[in-house]
């Protein structure tokens, strides 16, 4: 079998979420298929700027294909037609238009698709509102398969992307709530779909002291890693937790790992160290008592379910559907929707040993039962397989209205169309379409989560001493037996990755 | 936040939100939103705040003033030194030009054209702090809003703070009874010693305030009602009167009665003539406040009474 993987960017210095998505599933799939990525030249995300050289390179054993941009964008080009497309009344051709002002347009990377096509099995396309997966989709036909990694922002209301998530061959999202948007936007549950979301390399012995040494830090904290962004939610963040520190006995400090487009409050509770590398990120979230994330708009955070593989609860806005349904569905992290709740849920973690710990424990159970590596690629493949033995009843994209009904301004505006979407925390998981995992039988729950323990051929996982399904049934939740199983009913773990337990 | 009831193998985030919730409620008092809080200030401050000090209409008062005060942009004009010579009309202006020297012979327009210049940059200064002063009065209106806005809010917590207090001030008063009563009422365990005095009222059958002593439960229905002068015992558990025999010993420095009294050294273990030999005698002996160190030593001779620490509570 033989995969193409498509995104706007890839390289090893190269951070974004969807990209490092994109290169950690090339990477893990090179494994057990043949991988080729098919991307841009580009390297910054807001220029798209030919900055790599065009051509085939291999990194890290997966050969890169390279296609030169055609030009670059225009930002106030593309801000103006965001604001056409996002808030006004438009057409179909100001979509398109918008699709080729937002980049990275490249005309060469879709000819390729299309002349290639025939030598794949599959393109696996990231990122939905790119110009690469709209055209690439369309060139690749039957072929592609969507990882949309989308958030709940106005372009998710552009008209131009409902055929193309009903139209291609499965859909790999990133959490239900993603899910449930998509379905409810574009109507396509017919399409195969799983949630899949993504691993993260996590250190099995991070080295908390050596943090602390290494930059000083003592008593406990919390720990917020990503970019300082107003737009992450850090000037909030940073209202909340001063007033955590006027009103609260607590002694938690805030400790802030990224690069700063924000000015950081001066306080000595609050600590700025920067961008850090894996190893020393690591090492902040293991010595942390929490991690908090108050993005809005998440399509899966990294970060969270890095903490939740280290045992650590995670704090996360409760505005944003996807962190408060994954802390809902995971009962490994709270969330809070205003500066009371903020406070209160802080100091809850802070003060509540037990809760903490049950919550850091339940975190890893979760990890390893939905993002544990070997689960991603086995739902990965699973949905190859899956694929390549069904008769490719070829979905075709349903083609562009004619030159005068692309120019008929009756398309509501993005925003308007995201605003009617129904939102909130998926709670109850509904199960995927159609596939080869088979629910486990009711007696067993799929606990297992230790990558030692052998995963059965249906996908489940079997550990002693579970719980009745009648004490499951009675919490009324969690429907796909995928998600069940992290809720701290298993016992604290041995191990250096154990929880540090009840204190 | 001690007060959860987490169990570390049914930890349920939405239970534990829930429980939060609710005690951010009971901090609060009376769980209003932002919005709620709105709403009482702009409609229903009369129920809040003092109608005297605040009108519960200002706000709405304000909002229309500012809404119909709405003045357009003040006149003015650019008078400069041709205005006075200025027309549409090509010829006439040439002509003007032409002869304006000589209509400068008869009368002098500078004067004029100045005062006209500076009326008009006033025009202008006064249209620029006209705004200002909008400026300003948007900022006022702001503030005002924000401080009724704050005054509701703490007129509410105050509100609830003082029923706070009230039903604390009520538990209070009703703890302090409690802890009263049951202080009279407290049953000691009848210790060996307890047990050896209590037959002491059997020999002052006259003197109730003993038999009160060794009655624990019907004590605080009958000290009261005793009348006359409480005697030495009155009113006194078993365990305090031990407690002051134990302090009377440690002032005089642990010795027995015997020794202090300048009689033989006790032997240990040996039979003190005259020292009770029956709980009746040592009921006697208690009653005459003859033998209690000797007691005393007999039965309690550990660290604590040995070591007179209690001296000091004298």
């Amino acid at each position: 079998m033989k995969v193409a993987v498509v995104v706007q960017r890839y390289g090893q210095a190269i951070n974004g979420g969807a990209e490092l998505h994109a290169r950690y599933i090339a990477e893990h799939l090179a494994r057990h298929t043949t991988v080729e990525v098919l991307t841009t030249c580009a390297a910054d995300y807001v220029s798209w700027k030919n900055e790599l050289a065009a051509g085939v390179e291999t990194i890290n054993g997966v050969a890169v294909r390279r296609f030169r941009v055609s030009h670059e964008r225009d930002p106030l080009e593309f801000g103006r037609r965001s604001v056409r497309v996002f808030d006004e009344r438009h057409s179909v051709a100001d979509e398109l238009a918008w699709l080729d002002a937002e980049g990275p347009t490249s005309p060469a990377l879709t000819k390729h698709i299309a002349r290639h096509a025939a030598d794949f099995d599959f393109f696996i396309f990231f990122s939905y509102r790119y110009y690469h997966a709209y055209h690439g989709v369309r060139a690749a036909g039957g072929r592609a398969i969507l990882v949309p990694t989308a958030e709940r922002d106005s372009a998710i209301g552009l008209s131009i992307f409902t055929p193309m998530f009903k139209s291609v061959r499965a859909l790999m999202y990133n959490s239900p709530e993603e899910r449930a948007m998509i379905q409810a936007l574009a109507g396509n549950e017919h399409v195969p779909s799983v949630v899949v979301g993504i691993g993260s390399d996590v250190p099995a012995n991070p080295q908390p002291a050596r943090f602390r040494q290494k930059f000083n830090i003592r008593g406990p904290f919390a720990v917020y890693v990503g970019r300082v962004d107003e737009n992450k939610g850090c000037k909030e963040l940073f209202e909340f937790f001063e007033a955590y520190l006027k009103e609260s006995s607590g002694s938690l400090s805030l400790v802030l790992i990224g690069n700063s487009i924000l000015q950081v409050p001066s306080h000595p509770r609050i600590r700025h160290l920067g961008f850090l590398d894996d190893s020393d990120k690591f090492d902040a979230i293991a010595a942390s008592e929490l991690l908090i994330m108050p993005s809005y708009f998440e399509s899966l955070s990294m970060v969270a379910l890095e903490a939740w593989a280290l045992g650590r609860p995670v704090l996360a806005n409760g505005k944003c559907d996807v962190l408060k349904g994954q802390s809902i569905r995971s009962n490994a992290g709270l969330y809070y929707g205003d500066c009371v709740e903020f406070v209160e849920t802080l100091r809850a973690i802070e003060q509540n040993r037990w809760l903490s710990g049950s919550l850091g424990r339940n975190g890893r159970q979760f990890y390893r039962d939905n993002y544990d590596w070997p689960v991603i690629e086995r739902k990965y493949l699973d949905m190859l397989q899956r694929l390549s033995a069904e008769t490719a009843a070829a979905r075709t994209m349903e083609p562009l209205p004619g030159w005068f009904a692309r120019r008929r301004a009756d398309e509501r505006a993005g925003s308007e169309v995201v605003a009617a979407l129904p939102a909130g925390p998926c709670v109850r998981i509904e199960p995927d379409a159609p596939s080869s995992y088979a629910p486990p039988p009711p007696a067993a729950r799929p606990v297992a989560a230790s990558p030692q323990m052998p995963a059965r051929s249906d996908g489940s996982r079997t550990a002693p001493s579970q719980p009745s399904q009648q004490d499951r049934s009675s919490r009324g939740r969690h429907d796909n037996r995928r998600f069940q199983g992290r809720h701290g009913r298993g016992r604290p773990r041995g191990g250096p990755q154990s929880g540090r337990g009840p204190r | 936040m001690a007060d959860f009831s987490v169990r570390s193998d049914s930890v349920n985030v939405e239970q534990i939100m829930e429980q939060i919730r609710a005690r951010i409620r009971e901090k609060r008092g009376s769980d209003y939103t932002e919005q709620q809080i709105r709403e009482l200030a702009s409609v229903k401050l009369e129920k809040f705040l003092d109608p005297r000090g605040v009108r519960s209409d200002l706000l709405e008062a304000y909002r229309q003033t500012q809404a119909a005060h709405t003045p357009p942009p003040p006149p003015n004009y650019v008078f400069g030194e041709d205005t006075l010579f200025e027309t549409h009309r090509g010829p006439l202006r040439a002509m003007r030009k032409l002869l304006a020297p000589i209509l400068k012979l008869f009368w002098n327009p500078n004067p004029l054209i100045a005062a006209m210049h500076i009326q008009s940059q006033l025009n202008t200064i006064n249209a620029q702090r006209e705004t200002e002063r909008r400026g300003l009065d948007e900022l006022h209106f702001e503030v005002l809003h924000n401080l009724v806005l704050e005054t509701t809010r703490m007129s509410i917590e105050l509100k609830n703070l003082k029923m706070k207090v009230e039903s604390l001030t009520g538990r209070l008063e009703f703890n302090e009874r409690r802890a009263r009563a049951l202080e009279s009422v407290v049953v000691y365990r009848p210790g060996q010693d307890d047990r050896i005095e209590s037959p002491a009222p059997a020999h002052t059958p006259f003197v109730p305030a003993p038999q009160a002593a060794s009655s624990p439960q019907l004590a605080p229905s009958l000290a009261p009602q005793s009348g006359g002068a409480p005697s030495p015992g009155a009113g006194e558990g078993p365990g305090q009167r031990s407690r002051r025999r134990r302090r009377r010993r440690g002032r005089r420095g642990g010795g027995s009665a015997a020794a202090i009294m300048g009689g033989a050294p006790q032997q240990p273990g040996a039979e003190q003539p005259g020292a009770p030999q029956t709980m009746s005698e040592m009921g006697s002996h208690e009653s005459d406040g003859g033998s209690e160190d000797s007691f005393d030593q007999a039965d309690h001779a550990g660290p604590d009474d040995s070591s007179g620490s209690d001296s000091g509570e004298q």
